[in-house]
């Protein structure tokens, strides 16, 4: 090869290889995946992903060190290298940026070469193979001999590393369990999401209560026939409350008067309730056409039909608030049946016997009457190991933005 | 204020960044000008920065969740990025670019009109909301004006040579825009873990953020290398194509059917 450059008195491959050389990784990963069915790479998970972990770790460092000299092991912890993986990575990264990510879903070519589940395909675990080769030869470098002017560099580098190798050797260790919970009874079963598979849990959920709160329901004008809502002049959603006032062409209504929880009573008219069995009611009135016109209308509820105002061939509703908050009141009893009261909700989850619970969903059905909380059980051994490399990035990427202020008179 | 008032709001600082503009460029035969230019510009972005304010007590939550929302701070941030430039390097010329991109985002919410929606959804309701939103603002921002300044120094020198100061200035803006996205990208896994369960699950909008981190990752390590000058600000002119995809162009891939982070109003 004629491409040969001069780096630290070592020749190397340069580019030109390294693009080839990438080239034949990504072209090997397709008939690879096509020998195969399109079935994918499976990582055999603990202990073997941390015995192969291992190997490689060692093999890295062996190489590293030893062959520091060799032009070959040279190239292959080179940034031309590392560079070529970098774009065969976003190259990769694209397909699954733009087509749905799903099993099953897609042409028959891009099921064959797993362009639907790219990021388990062949090409993908060769590409990030060598690129956890490439990025951790140069990291060896770094670390032999130490230097402290190394350090913003060895913490980005040895961070992503970290994060990259163990986010996806521990992959295969990962569980993620959903756990549907009814009111007033427990269970201490759930299934992973994808197999439909039964999971025995080593602790007890029993569901106290899931309570939710919603925005106030939104006034709409709804087309049948374009099966859509009209745009209000405002372009607003308009949260229903006393004296709200809203347009649509020829429309004008204002609310009067606003229940968020009631029911009717023999008369039929709306009467404010409690706010478990109540349903929000509104006042209308307004004019249609230069026509006067009221009345009320309602969201309805699994107990009671939805109430709305013909308008000519369109209707005013009521339609339900969106989810504000959404919480399980939850009674946790571990192996050795201790109890612990906890609150679940979206954000805050809680820890127990190294699961970390969910707040999921619940019965969209029903909304606020749900009877049923979903819960979602997550066990990721691996996890300290992938955010010591986030908290190492994170540090890194200070070092590089104090570095690089200063070095640009910006401070 | 509500999007009925922005218009106003818009065309106002659209005015004031068009007259300020045109008196600054006449300001290079007429010293004296500078100022006043410049002091008409700043009043465009203060003019935003005011809706922005009246806009966030109105809405009851940060405006951040729609696309229309992150429009505003982009039209806000990227003046500013301009103005700092020439305070800091004395650089005068990008804030130019930067009113007219400022501009553009504005003209495309008055096009689309977004929907007043106070609603927060649960997921959103965390403090990870602002930083990582934000985070990622300053990042697209700082990028946006690399990328603008890549293009001036493409434009203006054809044949290289002259561009240096240009070429300075789209580096060092797309190193500071690299560490905003690397923040932006960790602390959304973080987020991501303590939302939904997992700190990475290949959603659309993860990917195509990878992507773009990946892009500017790519150009570090391309500039370490001896590859042509010249090529670099291609590379940085073009670069901000890809963050366009992410930012907004995800939601039209087929892709982004089931992507979890779709915040738009319907």
């Amino acid at each position: 090869m004629s491409y040969y450059e001069k780096n630290g008195g070592v020749a190397v491959w340069s580019f030109r290889e390294s693009i080839l050389f990438t080239a034949i990784l990504l072209l090997s990963g397709l008939v690879l995946e096509l020998l195969g069915g399109g079935n994918g790479v499976s990582l055999p998970s603990w202990p073997l992903n941390a015995i192969w972990l291992s190997g490689i770790v060692s093999g890295i460092v062996i190489a590293g060190i030893w062959g520091r000299q060799h032009w070959f092991i040279a190239w292959l912890g080179g940034i031309p290298l590392g560079l070529s993986l970098i774009f065969a990575l976003a190259f990769l990264s694209f397909f699954g940026g733009v087509l749905p990510q799903e099993q099953g879903v897609g042409s028959e070519w891009v099921l064959r070469f797993r362009f639907n589940q790219v990021f388990s395909s062949w090409p993908f675990a060769l590409v990030v193979l060598f690129f956890m080769i490439n990025l951790g030869l140069s990291l060896v470098w770094k670390l032999v001999p130490f230097r402290r002017s190394n350090l913003q560099f060895i913490l980005f580098h040895a961070g992503f590393w970290i994060a990259l190798t163990c986010g996806l050797f521990g992959a295969s260790d990962l569980q993620r369990v959903i756990i549907p919970l009814y009111e007033g009874e427990a269970s201490s079963r759930g299934y992973h999401a994808g197999t439909k598979r039964t999971v025995d849990l080593p602790f007890s959920l029993h569901l106290n209560d899931f309570e939710m709160e919603e925005y106030a329901p939104q006034l709409g004008l709804y087309d049948p026939s374009r099966d859509r809502l009209e745009a209000e002049s405002s372009n607003a959603v308009l949260q229903v409350d006393k004296g709200v006032k809203a347009s649509w062409p020829e429309l004008q209504v204002e609310v009067e008067t606003y229940f968020p929880h009631a029911l009717k009573d023999p008369q039929g008219k709306p009467v404010p309730s409690d706010t478990l069995a109540g349903t929000p009611y509104a006042f209308i009135r307004g004019t249609f056409k230069g026509k006067p016109f009221s009345g009320w209308v309602s969201t309805g509820s699994p107990h009671e039909e939805p109430v709305f105002i013909v308008l000519d061939r369109k209707l005013l509703v009521l339609i339900p608030g969106s989810a504000k908050k959404y919480r399980s009141e939850v009674m946790i009893r571990d192996e050795r049946d201790n109890p612990r009261q906890v609150l679940l909700e979206v954000n805050r989850p809680v820890s127990i016997n190294g699961w970390k619970l969910y707040q999921m969903g619940y019965d969209v059905e029903a909304g606020r009457w749900s009877k049923l909380s979903l819960v979602e059980g997550v066990r990721d051994p691996w996890l300290p190991a992938v955010y010591t490399g986030f908290f190492m990035i994170l540090i890194g990427n200070v070092l590089f933005f104090w570095k690089g202020m200063k070095k640009t008179r910006v401070l | 204020m509500t999007w009925v008032e922005f218009p106003y709001a818009a065309y106002t600082a659209i005015a004031f960044w068009a007259c300020g503009g045109a008196v600054s460029l006449a300001g290079v035969r007429k010293p004296g000008l500078k100022v006043p230019g410049l002091l008409l510009m700043l009043a465009g972005s203060a003019v935003m920065v005011l809706f922005l304010i009246l806009f966030w007590v109105g809405l009851d939550r940060p405006p951040l969740r729609t696309l229309g929302e992150t429009r505003l701070w982009y039209a806000i941030l990227i003046p500013l990025v301009g103005f700092l430039v020439e305070y800091r390097w004395k650089i005068t010329w990008l804030k130019y670019y930067c009113v007219v991109l400022a501009a553009l985002f504005l003209s495309i919410n008055l096009m689309s009109p977004d929907l007043y929606d106070k609603s927060l959804m649960p997921a959103l309701q965390s403090i990870w909301f602002i930083p990582h939103v934000v985070v990622y603002l300053v990042g697209y921002v700082l990028l946006a004006a690399s990328s603008a300044a890549a293009w001036h120094t493409l434009l203006r020198s054809p044949r290289g040579g002259m561009g240096e100061t240009g070429e300075s200035v789209s580096h060092y803006l797309a190193l500071l825009g690299f560490v905003f996205l690397s923040f932006g990208l960790v602390f959304g896994a973080l987020w991501a873990k303590e939302a939904w369960g997992h700190y990475w699950t290949w959603d659309p909008k993860e990917t195509w953020a990878l992507i773009s981190w990946l892009v500017y990752l790519g150009y570090m390590h391309a500039n370490a290398m001896n590859i042509g000058r010249r090529s670099l600000q291609w590379y940085l002119g073009l670069a901000f194509l890809v963050l366009l995809v992410s930012w907004f162009g995800v939601n039209y891939l087929p892709s982004a059917q089931n992507s979890v982070h779709s915040y738009q109003s319907v």
